[in-house]
């Protein structure tokens, strides 16, 4: 019919074109799935939602979420010691909108609001120049008695700062881990007369992440001028040796102190020849002047990335990521010896920051071998899980070793709080404790074997006799 | 005569006229195939790159699945972790003290004062305290809940660092008999004996949050008391179970606390006793569901108990000029008002001093409001005293719902 219509060699000639075109369409087709699976098509989405949308359309309900995983643990007691009061037992388990396990944070919260845009022109700054710190700070003690920055002879007043998100963590029991932390730092800390600063604010949206301890350290030190140290440490690092005191009076010339190996650090410029997860740094003005030295390779974006690069290349052994602030430290310190050696201490006399992997099968060892106090080899200070990273979903190590030791090591460290109160965790894996110590009706008879309970760093220093 | 090669012949129309296809033909198939062949090999290649043609799941969700796996793994060990058998059964069963009776604590700590001076239980005028608080060792069966723990942590070390106060977080259960919201009573009289220098236990719950940071307790108020606690008077007389609230006071470290909590701790043993004394409880307190035995109702039941509870309350301050505890549901929806009208320091209706998420239970997976109210009035609560903290810093929050902060006052 077709060919009635057109005549035949019309119609010859509109199939030849038709044939010819055959291929033109079908490279089209597949320019356009290329593009769309690699920028997507607006409204028409990319190949990528379509897979979600078929994978929800058909296994809805059988996803795993990782929070449901959590809801089948019964808690045989209740957990927390909390009343109602009110009259609201009656409620409790009827309707779903009580579930929190149907309840999406993010949604709750409010991320609104711009970052604060800096000038791209101008270099980044930490704040306003000051030239002055120390006249200031002396100036200000010698007006305020009442804040002395030394609680002692050897005792300087100090300030443990740590901190994480405050966001909740991507990995369920990131958060546990988080509380089992602060609350091991809590009980290091009034044993040893120090007050701690948990910051959850970023200050500097410019220095995020492991940068972020910069500006919060210098706003620190500034609004605290009775301070005369500040321990800066991971949210992942843990106290080990409950007993040991900071040697105070070894750094009394000295303002920076990190552990780490001179050799290491100053000869071969090996990035991991020092620590910044745990660090001491005191009050005065060459710590303002390192810390504007160490942030030009902070801010995110573009500088951070060529800063990396340039690290990479003059660090040995570093892999290839964007700046961190301990590469930076490094760089820092091998190339200006002489402007900032002379203060900085590196110590490896004990582990101011001791890494987890050689450390954490060694407690039974430790325990059975050595006593607290030590703060070394024998019965680390501090055990840091570097690279484990239990907030987020990724870390370097194998998920399970990480929190199985993480268990250890918080207990490692709390069994030397508990032995004050005569008791002990059953094992260093396990969260239940037993009793070690029989009461009595003399309790103040008893002394902990640790002398823990009423230390000798902790003593108030008397006023002097009129 | 050669045959034609191609073994067919084509008339005009180009129709087959033979068994055989034309050369033609072959050519203009052979084309086809070609083309199909190669836009099918690159259909292939893109679709393997871009959406993942095996049909195992796609990335995220198998680390998705990995972590859940993990996660089951170590939450089958804590449990398994807590079924262990207890290893001196015979120690606490029978005994409903918490300890060898003593008698003459007061002399004892006496005497430890006079002879460390060093440990005064008095610091630059005000009596050291010493806050309490805790939680349970095992994670939350709802992951949100461990992070407001943390956050409220967070909260209590702002406080007390700004007020000169200690802290002790518990997270172990040191009496199995007492377990539950009855923990805080073996706790505090193992803190009490072990550290005479303390002058006031402070207990607070993990769900108490502190509102104002300015507020400080007005500790020669109580001079002659030895425990102080948020109630109401009507409700007292009502014999309500809601008269008292055990979830924020303050306790002396005396004679007269070890005998109290003695008193106190009967009904507290996990078992026919305590669901017995809940029995007790629901038929003698004002208005109080049947569940088992609580430590508030009980330490309402005793001093209330004619004669001996009179007693007792002469040594306690029933507090509410200040929100020694304040209960969440009246305050949470106010804060702005406050913002607007009042400052910090007030400690009560204007200002409370402390937000008590009473009932709400974020750690478990139900509680008895509803989920959403909770959290976000626990953030907006948070935010609220977080706030008080950053201002000192030239920073707030840009809505007490957002965890992000802006700057206030220009850096100096």
């Amino acid at each position: 019919m077709l060919e009635r219509c057109l005549g035949h060699r019309r119609l010859h000639k509109i199939k030849r074109i038709i044939r010819q075109s055959k291929l033109t369409v079908i490279c089209l087709v597949l320019t356009f799935v290329v593009l769309r699976s690699n920028i997507g098509a607006g409204k028409f989405g990319t190949p990528q939602q379509d897979f979600d949308e078929i994978r929800d359309h058909f296994y809805s309900g059988r996803r795993v979420e990782p929070r449901r995983v959590l809801e089948e643990a019964q808690v045989l007691t209740t957990a927390t010691a909390d009343v109602e009061s009110g009259g609201s037992v009656g409620k409790v388990g009827s309707s779903e909108e009580n579930n929190y396990s149907t309840i999406d944070i993010s949604k709750i919260l409010v991320d609104e609001g711009e970052d604060e845009k800096s000038d791209p022109s101008k270099p980044y700054s930490l704040g306003p120049k000051i030239h002055d710190w120390d006249e200031q700070r002396a100036e200000w003690l010698k007006t305020n008695p009442n804040f002395s920055n030394f609680l002692g002879p050897n005792k300087p007043k100090v300030l443990l700062v740590t901190g994480s998100s405050p966001k909740p963590c991507e990995n369920p029991v990131g958060d546990h881990y988080l509380l089992k932390s602060i609350k091991n730092k809590i009980d290091y800390c009034r044993l040893h007369g120090i007050e701690i600063f948990y910051n959850m604010a970023l200050l500097d949206a410019e220095m995020a992440g492991f940068w972020a301890k910069l500006p919060l350290i210098r706003k620190l030190l500034l609004s605290h001028p009775e301070i005369e140290f500040l321990w800066w440490m991971d949210s992942d690092a843990m106290f080990t040796d409950m007993a040991f005191e900071v040697p105070w009076e070894r750094y009394k010339d000295h303002n920076f102190v990190m552990h780490g190996w001179n050799e290491m650090v100053y000869d071969q410029k090996n990035w991991i020849g020092l620590n910044t997860g745990s660090f001491l740094l005191r009050n005065c003005q060459w710590s303002l002047d390192i810390l504007d030295a160490w942030a030009p390779m902070g801010p995110k974006g573009k500088v951070r990335e060529e800063a990396g690069k340039i690290l990479t290349k003059a660090l040995k052994d570093r892999p290839v990521f964007e700046a961190d602030d301990q590469s930076a430290m490094v760089y820092l310190l091998a190339t200006q010896k002489d402007s900032w050696g002379e203060k900085v201490y590196l110590e490896s006399s004990y582990y101011l920051h001791g890494y987890w992997g050689i450390l954490v099968d060694r407690y039974e060892e430790m325990i059975e071998n050595y006593h607290p106090g030590l703060g070394d080899h024998r019965w680390p200070l501090v055990t840091h899980f570097v690279g484990c990273k239990p907030c987020g979903k990724f870390g370097d190590y194998p998920v399970e070793r990480c929190l199985k030791q993480m268990d250890r090591a918080f207990n490692f460290g709390d069994n030397q709080i508990l032995q004050m109160y005569g008791f002990t965790h059953k094992s260093l894996a396990s969260r239940r404790v037993k009793k070690v110590r029989n009461d009595t009706n003399n309790p103040l008879e008893v002394r902990d074997e640790l002398g823990l309970l009423h230390p000798s760093f902790k003593a108030v220093k008397l006023p002097s006799a009129s | 005569m050669g045959e034609d090669n191609n073994n067919s012949t084509t008339d005009k129309n180009g129709s087959k006229s033979s068994f055989f296809p034309s050369r033609r033909q072959i050519r203009r198939t052979f084309n086809n195939i070609k083309i199909t062949v190669i836009c099918g090999f690159v259909t292939i290649l893109v679709l393997r790159g871009y959406v993942g043609f095996n049909l195992a799941t796609p990335e995220a969700d198998a680390i998705t699945q990995n972590l859940a796996d993990k996660t089951n793994r170590i939450l089958t060990e804590i449990r398994n972790d807590y079924n262990e058998p207890d290893e001196n059964p015979n120690t606490t069963v029978n005994s409903t003290t918490l300890g060898p009776k003593i008698s003459n604590w007061d002399e004892q700590r006496k005497e430890f004062l006079n002879q460390n001076p060093n440990f005064p239980n008095f610091v630059n005028g005000k009596p050291r305290i010493l806050l309490v608080t805790g939680s349970s060792p095992d994670p939350c069966v709802n992951p949100i809940g461990d992070h407001y723990l943390l956050k409220f942590t967070k909260n209590k070390i702002d406080y007390c660092r700004l007020h000169g106060i200690e802290i002790v977080y518990n997270m172990a259960y040191l009496d199995k008999q007492f377990s539950g919201y009855w923990s805080k009573l073996p706790l505090i009289r193992s803190l009490m004996l072990a550290h005479p220098q303390v002058e006031f236990i402070w207990w607070m719950d993990s769900d108490a949050l502190f509102t104002d940071m300015v507020f400080e307790i007005p500790v020669l108020k109580y001079k002659d008391h030895n425990m102080v606690i948020h109630g109401f008077p009507d409700l007292f007389e009502k014999r309500s179970w809601i008269a008292l609230n055990t979830g924020s006071f303050l306790l002396r470290n005396c004679q007269w606390s070890l005998d109290l909590l003695d008193a106190w701790a009967p009904m507290g043993p996990n078992g026919t006793v305590r669901n017995e004394a809940g029995k007790v409880l629901t038929s003698t307190l004002y208005d109080r569901p049947d569940f088992e035995a609580d430590d508030q109702s009980a330490l309402i039941y005793l001093l209330t108990s004619p004669v001996i509870g009179e007693k007792w309350m002469e040594k306690v301050f029933m507090e509410n000029s200040y929100y020694l505890h304040g209960y969440w549901v009246q305050l949470v929806d106010r804060y702005e008002e406050m913002i607007e009208k009042y400052k910090p320091g007030y400690g009560d209706d204007r200002w409370p001093f402390v937000t008590h998420f009473v009932g709400c239970k974020p750690c478990g997976s139900y509680g008895g409001y509803s989920a959403e109210r909770c959290l976000k009035n626990m953030e907006r609560a948070f935010n609220f005293a977080d706030n008080q903290v950053i201002k000192l810093y030239g920073f707030r929050h840009l809505g007490l719902l957002s965890p992000k902060i802006r700057r206030i006052k220009n850096e100096l």
